[in-house]
């Protein structure tokens, strides 16, 4: 199937085409939202809650001009998504790219082929970021190692894809500000819903 | 930029000495509006009135401005400290505009009435690119977090100022040439499929008396 080429080459495409803002000042932005959380908040947990509550917000409504942007360019996005594989390389190849320039990659997928992962090199939130040591006690480092700092994204990706009926969790597994590697952010799908349109929205 | 190869940040290279704009990275302008959609509306959920939320935005801005002179500043190549009222203006206007929104200022002017008085001007300011401010908030300016940034930058820099975002109706015929709205991406962020903007960002900066003072006194 040539599906991995295709959405990396739409990714591509896509983002060549999208008003463009200074990545540092999205950085920055991202920034002082979470300090503002953090400061109101205190329990890192609970930031953690709202950062994926407010990517949920995002997510929904991203996932919107995704698929209408991917329509006008006439790629069919939407009847290309057969299974959970090809979702998953929307989602990475052409959802991170689109948005934020960035190349995110899939694998790991689980035996029963409900979960992955998707990998991603370069984080554009974390730039500038450094978490506090553990048992740095000025800064309060124990704690504030609890955060995930890019926890939007599972946000995010969790409100996109409940758009198009699936019910999915996430989970940032790795996070390279704690040391690791690389950014991993679980995927793990629960549940397919059945169409959202109710019967409301039916023609008598 | 690998950042797997140093886990501290200090290490890490600050990018583009000189500030050639080739090797600027980019998001996408909706990925910002996202993110400051969310910023505004986690603000105004705890913000009683129309002022407030602008004083939220504006504290959120401040961080974020005294390390965006931080970087700025390293990045030029004479790393020269500004000293004098109008040097660090321009340094705003332009420096500064260029390394957040990729163009100068459309224009720094001074005030008639006041002294102390200056005011930046920017006909696409990004904040607000997708913001229709509805009735019920009024004077609401969305570029408050902007005037913030600007607020960082010249406190940061030792010119204690007070800096607040106006939306100004644009006058008949005024910004001809500019290519607003459907001009194509040239000025960085003229959104192709938005109707031209009605309005002009106003950043009203307003020097503490002992800033003025001390550039009078350098005068002479």
């Amino acid at each position: 199937m040539s599906s991995k080429m295709q959405a990396s080459q739409a990714g591509q495409a896509l983002w060549s085409k999208m008003p463009k803002a200074n990545a540092e000042l999205f950085a920055l932005t991202y920034g002082s939202l979470v300090t503002e959380l953090v400061r109101d908040y205190e329990d890192p947990i609970e930031v953690n809650a709202q950062l994926d509550r407010i990517g949920h917000s995002i997510g929904v409504r991203c996932v919107d001009e995704l698929l209408s942007k991917a329509d006008v360019a006439g790629m069919g996005l939407a009847t290309q998504c057969q299974n959970l594989r090809d979702t998953a390389e929307v989602v990475a190849k052409v959802g991170f790219k689109m948005f934020l320039g960035v190349q995110a990659e899939v694998g790991g997928f689980s035996q029963d082929q409900r979960s992955f992962s998707i990998y991603l090199q370069d984080n554009p939130l974390a730039t500038f970021v450094e978490l506090p040591a553990a048992g740095d006690e000025q800064y309060n480092g124990d704690d504030l190692r609890k955060l995930k700092y890019s926890n939007l994204y599972c946000g995010v990706i969790r409100g996109a894809l409940e758009q198009v009926n699936l019910k999915v969790e996430c989970n940032i597994v790795r996070d390279t500000l704690k040391g690791d590697e690389v950014n991993e952010i679980r995927v793990e799908l629960k549940e397919v819903l059945a169409d959202g349109a109710g019967d409301d929205y039916k023609e008598e | 930029m690998s950042r797997s190869s140093s886990n501290n940040i200090l290490d890490r290279p600050l990018g583009r000495v000189g500030g050639r704009s080739t090797d600027t990275t980019f998001v996408s302008l909706s990925a910002f509006a996202y993110i400051y959609s969310e910023l505004v509306q986690y603000h105004q959920s705890r913000a009683a009135s129309v002022s407030e939320l602008e004083r939220r935005l504006e504290s959120a801005g401040y961080g974020v401005g005294l390390k965006v002179l931080e970087m700025t500043a390293y990045r030029t190549k004479e790393m020269k400290r500004e000293i004098r009222l109008m040097s660090i203006l321009h340094f705003v206007s332009s420096s500064v505009w260029k390394s957040l929104f990729g163009r100068s200022a459309d224009s720094l002017e001074r005030s008639i009435d006041h002294a102390d008085e200056y005011m930046i001007i920017d006909y696409e300011p990004i904040a607000s690119t997708f913001v229709s401010v509805p009735t019920d908030l009024g004077q609401l300016s969305a570029d408050a977090y902007v005037s913030g940034i600007i607020a960082g930058v010249l406190d940061g820099a030792g010119f204690a100022a007070r800096v607040t975002a106006h939306n100004v109706k644009l006058e008949e015929g005024e910004r001809q040439g500019g290519g607003s709205g459907s001009g194509g991406g040239a000025g960085g962020n003229a959104v192709p499929g938005i109707p031209p903007r009605k309005n002009k960002a106003v950043f009203l900066v307003k020097f503490s008396p002992e800033v003025l003072s001390r550039d009078a006194a350098l005068e002479r």
